[in-house]
């Protein structure tokens, strides 16, 4: 199905509109929580493209992008803690 | 059955975007955490569920679904753990609290000690 | 460092495993009946290897707790109907949050008594709590041989902790000691 595409289009100008508070973002917490978010809804856009083209080794590196947004954040928080 | 999709997938761009406005526009970085969870949850669960129906539905590829269906259980199990380290982290490396924060029962628990 | 027990062992090795055959696809295959040896085999290796290195980690004691179906079907009812619910209601409720008025919100951290024991449960417990949107848990303490739980919520209105308790763990503590206890 073609709307597919418009719906992991959306998903990725929502990501964009993250890039404003990682940015501007005061402190190394707020910055942390909005690239979580950002990996997220890249991740939805991936899924949505898998599904577009019914391939499923797209679904594969939508798994590796989620296991390494929650690594990464896991580990940017102990940093953040000083217990690194 | 396609509308069902159709609409599963809208409404998640609606929660995502509630996440995502909720998170530029709220005043500390604890409150911004509560939004980035609605991104994580139904934004991530309309999806999946939506991919799991056209999967089997449209495309016949079961394994694709059952792909589909450990994703959910990976965000599920995943996305409250990071959320709480964040948090963690973030009171340890004394982020400042808005002024409105009306109770703060950990603060004066963790002096105590 | 615990040491690896051969129940928590096997116990991390039959979910590594399961989930290796969920995620090359091999479950439909040994359906269909043309599964790759290979695959499989490969599978039990690397599974073995992991859970050798983690189990420890993973499982202290009652290893094979989950694997009662009993158990198994009432985590999933939870998992569906209760905390789905609580999550439909928590998450209409951010989302119109953080589209209306910013000014008057009232967050706040609460401490909040809870009456189970087990680690589990309470790990079970507070990443449902931090799942809903709206509250997250910061921390576990034992005070007095109770357990405590620190929350940060958006809406932290009520002074008092058994109240603010009540709202925020609504029907899930005692399913959960259901499952687990």
């Amino acid at each position: 199905m073609s709307e597919f595409i418009y719906f992991a289009i959306c998903f990725a100008a929502l990501a964009l509109c993250l890039i404003y508070r990682l940015i501007k973002g005061p402190s190394g917490a707020d910055r942390v929580v909005s690239a979580d978010a950002m990996d997220t809804l890249v991740d939805m856009a991936l899924i949505l493209f898998a599904l577009y083209t019914g391939r499923s080794i797209f679904l594969d590196i939508a798994l590796v992008t989620a296991i390494l947004g929650f690594i990464g954040s896991v580990l940017i928080s102990r940093y953040l803690e000083g217990k690194l | 059955m396609r509308i069902v999709i159709d609409i599963l997938i809208v409404l998640s761009i609606l929660f995502a975007l509630a996440g995502v406005v909720g998170i530029i526009r709220m005043p500390d970085a604890y409150t911004r955490m509560q939004s980035s969870t609605n991104v994580s949850t139904f934004g991530v669960l309309g999806v999946l569920i939506a991919g799991i129906l056209y999967s089997i539905i449209y495309l016949g590829d079961v394994s694709m679904a059952i792909k589909l269906a450990v994703l959910i259980v990976f965000y599920l199990i995943t996305s409250p753990i990071a959320g709480h380290a964040i948090a963690r982290a973030a009171y340890r490396s004394k982020t400042p609290k808005t002024p409105q924060t009306i109770v703060d029962k950990y603060g004066e628990d963790l002096e105590d000690e | 460092m615990k040491k690896t027990t051969a129940a928590a062992f096997f116990g991390t090795l039959i979910v590594c495993y399961i989930f290796w055959l969920l995620i090359t696809g091999q479950i439909v295959s040994i359906f269909t009946g043309d599964a790759s040896w290979q695959i499989l085999v490969a599978g039990g290796i690397v599974s073995i290897i992991v859970s050798l290195f983690a189990a420890r980690f993973f499982i202290h004691k009652k290893a094979f707790h989950l694997y009662n179906p009993i158990r198994f079907f009432l985590l999933l009812f939870y998992c569906i109907i209760i905390f789905g619910w609580e999550l439909i209601k928590a998450n209409v409720s951010m989302a119109i949050r953080a589209f209306g008025s910013t000014k008057n919100l009232k967050p706040g951290f609460v401490k909040i008594p809870t009456k189970l024991k087990s680690d589990y449960a309470l790990a079970m417990l507070s990443n449902s709590i931090t799942l809903t949107p709206g509250t997250i848990t910061m921390d576990v303490v034992e005070q007095d041989g109770e357990n405590y739980l620190y929350v940060h919520c958006i809406d932290a209105e009520k002074e008092d902790m058994e109240k603010a308790g009540k709202d925020i763990k609504g029907a899930m503590e005692p399913w959960i000691r259901r499952i687990w206890e």
